[in-house]
């Protein structure tokens, strides 16, 4: 009877969820990322068999017979690295993951431990089928058997994976009740899996094949090979026959091998269930404060906010004394700059001052001798990161409208005129993005070789060069910044939905729509800038006063860009004054 | 315990701080609040009454700047809020069911923040009185997420009180308090009222609303149903003239019944 409700619930709430994603589809936003995220899945996923590019059966490792069972030990071996972990890391009490209202109804409810805990291992089958079904598709050039089988192999494996990481919470929540510790019990493990190491280290120094020689090196396969080999001496076949065995079936090369393989695996499972089911441990307190903290963590999420669910464990200490007279919008920068505080500190700025002068001192040590190679590697490196910054730092960086739309409300009530609001919110992001790369140009100007390819490069010219780009950047950064921010009030649906559905296609398809058009108008944004700093510094080559082109192409884009962020600041100002949080948020 | 409204002299009437005209806002096809009209002068505490729906919330919200309203306007202390939207949010606060704080700020951190956003100079020996008077000066350097639900009220208040507010707005004020809480509550409602705030308080609790306020306002499926004084608000819905309490006359003026009657 209880099993039959428990059923009805899983099977209505599977039914609703999929009858609500389908009848979305019929507003056009769901439907356009339906689209998008669709033909995104079709290319990455689906096209390959479509047009039978790989072959489903066909192992695309490039290895010889000798070697085929490498992939299977190396997967072996992470597999018990997995589950190593999931003694080691844990250092809460064993919890099932059951949502609020899960607690609320089942917990008083007249139904066993037992059943509970039956009902949690059938629920996590749904999470674990479709992972195991993304993973062949995603995996399907990896090597291995059958399609099929390779699905099942999957299954079985993270079926496994599930039931250890469950029985081991349930028997260090054991271990906890009987007075030993987290910091105790990581001893006792690491110290064990350490002197394991050790004893299999000296067990197999007699039985190692002899490390090749340089004459028997060719290409990587003689590393394979020996790889192969150390795996297949001394103890280290023993140790990891139980892991082989799980993941043997995803390697079997036909169904008849698949089915031998998969009979241990499924003993396995089989004993990994009769452990959890018969470890008695109270798991529901923990149960319930872990469903306290999805709900909080469902809730910030469905206002867009995925940091928010982070709580803060401890106060940030202000960047600077806020005086109660001045400009507001000062304000709403300090406020944001203590939520970046709680991750970005100042160690972590002198860390990575101490790493940029210290890897630029080391780089600079070996080319020394070597040319303009170091060139070539600086102007890589400070370019490939300044790229990134340019790229993901707008994406990571979110304290801004993105951190604070869940207290948009708050923020309306201040007054303040909606620009200042803007302002102060993207000014957070900006600062930390100029400071990074502010930080980058100068490891540039310092350590770029004065010789870089037989042309002498002046500091006169390394200097302006990272003066125009220290005036540039921040502009750029501002205006990169306004775009995201601008979507948050233009499209806080799709914003919220982002994070609200992370499982849909259709959110993927509006992410992707989201991005190609945030970097668009970013493009457009910019062309106006480039045009003018390629003008000034084509009109300063040509007149034979390059640097002096350089320096006012770059003003000049920099003014170009701040009369852009004003406008942009303004305008954003004036929607934020206009949203209406209600038809958004609050409803 | 000798609670009283505060007394209002009617000959005497200072213009209203609150006057709201025709206010009507919409949610698509439904109409969350229509064409509501009432004002509320200084000193006065008005109970903002309703069922669920009947608009309460949007109200309040429209009142505060947070919503636009579709229609009508909404003057603070004599400056149009639609208009004048700085002058008139510099002179109010509201207060929601639910706390509203910054996860990241500690609870001195919200006053500093606060104290620049309306420039009120000298704010830590207010912010100190006020902290001591919530009693949670001793949280100074707590975050939230480290104080229980009474004490992220407290702190909420706090903030909302720290610019001396003309004008008051509280959306059910007693949730999450204990009943020390509930007392201070409304002795700090009818101080500020003493002070001459106008203060509007949407409850679902009757009997705190004939505890604190002055006037009430029966909201119904977003219309206006009744606007007066408790003495007008007894004697028009209750059976006994001049009997009767809040209660009976709200089911009389929403026309819904009372449970088991």
């Amino acid at each position: 009877m209880i099993a039959g409700a428990l059923f009805y619930y899983q099977f209505h709430s599977w039914r609703n969820r999929l009858l609500t994603r389908v009848r979305r589809l019929r507003q056009p936003k769901y439907l356009a990322g339906a689209i998008v995220g669709g033909l995104y899945f079709y290319f990455y996923l689906f096209r390959g068999f479509t047009r039978g590019h790989r072959p489903p059966s066909a192992t695309t490792l490039p290895l010889s017979p000798e070697m085929n069972d490498l992939p299977q030990t190396l997967a072996a071996l992470v597999f018990m690295f997995m589950l190593l972990m999931a003694w080691i890391l844990p250092h809460s009490r064993a919890a099932l993951a059951f949502t609020e209202a899960e607690v609320a109804f089942l917990f008083p409810a007249p139904i066993s431990r037992k059943t509970l805990i039956h009902f949690k291992l059938l629920k996590s089958q749904t999470a674990i089928l479709f992972s195991a079904l993304l993973m062949t598709l995603i995996g399907r050039g990896w090597g291995g058997g059958h399609l099929l089988t390779r699905a099942l192999g999957w299954w079985a494996a993270f079926s496994v994976l599930n039931l250890h990481l469950l029985g081991s919470s349930f028997a260090l929540t054991m271990l906890m009740d009987r007075g030993i510790s987290t910091w105790k019990r990581r001893v006792l493990i690491l110290g064990a899996a350490v002197a394991a190491v050790a004893g299999i280290f000296i067990w197999t120094r007699h039985s190692l094949p002899p490390f090749p020689t340089v004459s028997d090196q060719g290409g990587f396969a003689w590393l394979f090979r020996y790889i192969g080999r150390v795996f297949a001496s001394g103890p280290l076949p023993y140790l990891l026959m139980p892991f082989r065995l799980v993941v043997a079936p995803y390697f079997a090369a036909s169904y008849t091998k698949f089915l031998i393989t998969l009979a241990p695996v499924l003993g396995i499972i089989w004993l990994h269930y009769l452990w959890v089911i018969h470890s008695n441990v109270a798991f529901e307190e923990a149960s319930v404060e872990f469903s306290r903290k999805l709900a909080e963590r469902i809730a910030a999420a469905r206002v867009g906010n995925l940091r928010g669910a982070r709580r803060p464990k401890k106060a940030a200490r202000p960047p600077f004394v806020l005086r109660p007279a001045g400009h507001p919008a000062v304000a709403v920068f300090w406020k944001n700059l203590i939520s970046a505080g709680q991750y970005v500190t100042a160690r972590v700025w002198l860390m990575l001052v101490w790493i940029v002068v210290v890897s630029g001192a080391l780089l600079q040590s070996n080319w020394a001798f070597g040319g303009g190679g170091f060139g070539t590697v600086v102007i890589f490196f400070v370019g490939m990161l300044l790229a990134m910054s340019l790229f993901y730092g707008p994406q990571v960086l979110r304290n801004d409208l993105r951190q604070d739309l869940p207290v948009a409300d708050v923020l309306k009530m201040f007054p303040m005129p909606g620009w200042q609001i803007v302002l102060g919110e993207v000014l957070t992001p900006a600062a930390m993005l100029a400071g990074a790369q502010w930080l980058l140009i100068l490891f540039g100007a310092i350590f770029f070789p004065q010789q870089f390819e037989k042309h002498t490069v002046p500091l006169a010219l390394r200097l302006s060069v990272a003066l125009s780009a220290v005036v540039v950047l921040p502009f750029i950064d501002l205006l990169a910044l306004l775009i995201p921010n601008a979507s948050v009030l233009f499209f806080p649906a799709w914003f919220q939905l982002g994070k609200d559905a992370p499982r849909g296609f259709e959110t993927m398809g509006q992410q992707l729509i989201l991005m190609f058009g945030q970097l668009l108008v970013l493009l457009l944004g910019l062309a106006p800038a480039g045009g003018a700093f390629a003008l000034l510094l084509w009109g300063g080559s040509f007149v034979h006063w390059p640097l002096l082109g350089l320096m006012l192409g770059a003003f000049a884009a920099a003014m170009i860009l701040a009369i852009e962020v004003a406008v942009g600041i303004m305008l954003l100002g004036g929607v934020f004054e206009r949203f209406d949080v209600s038809g958004e948020l609050l409803v | 315990m000798d609670i009283a409204p505060p007394p209002i002299t009617a000959t005497t009437a200072p213009p209203p701080q609150i006057e709201v005209a025709a206010l009507t806002k919409l949610y698509g096809d439904f109409t969350a609040v229509n064409d509501l009209s009432f004002s509320v002068r200084p000193g006065e505490v008005i109970g903002l009454v309703g069922p669920n729906g009947a608009g309460k919330t949007t109200t309040l919200r429209c009142l505060a700047g947070i919503i636009p309203p579709t229609s009508g306007a909404v003057r603070i202390c004599g400056f149009d809020l639609a208009r004048q939207p700085i002058e008139a949010k510099r002179r109010l606060a509201f207060f929601s069911d639910e706390p509203r704080l910054f996860d990241y700020l500690t609870v001195s951190q919200h006053l500093t923040f606060i104290a620049r956003i309306y420039g009120v100079a000298g704010y830590e020996e207010t912010g100190r009185r006020l902290l001591e008077e919530l009693e949670i000066a001793d949280k100074a350097d707590k975050l939230p997420v480290e104080l229980s639900r009474g004490m992220k009220q407290k702190l909420a208040i706090a903030c909302g009180l720290l610019h001396a507010p003309s004008v008051i707005f509280f959306d059910e004020p007693l949730t999450g308090l204990d009943p020390i809480g509930i007392r201070r509550m409304k002795d700090s409602i009818l101080k500020r009222a003493r002070d001459g705030a106008a203060i509007l308080i949407s409850s679902h609790l009757l009997h705190l609303l004939e505890e604190v306020c002055s006037h009430v306002l029966i909201l119904k499926a977003g219309r206006k149903v009744f606007d007066g004084s408790l003495a007008e608000v007894r004697e028009r819905f209750s059976e006994q003239a001049g009997g009767g309490n809040l209660e009976d006359a709200f089911f009389r003026a929403t026309g819904e019944t009372k449970g088991e009657e």
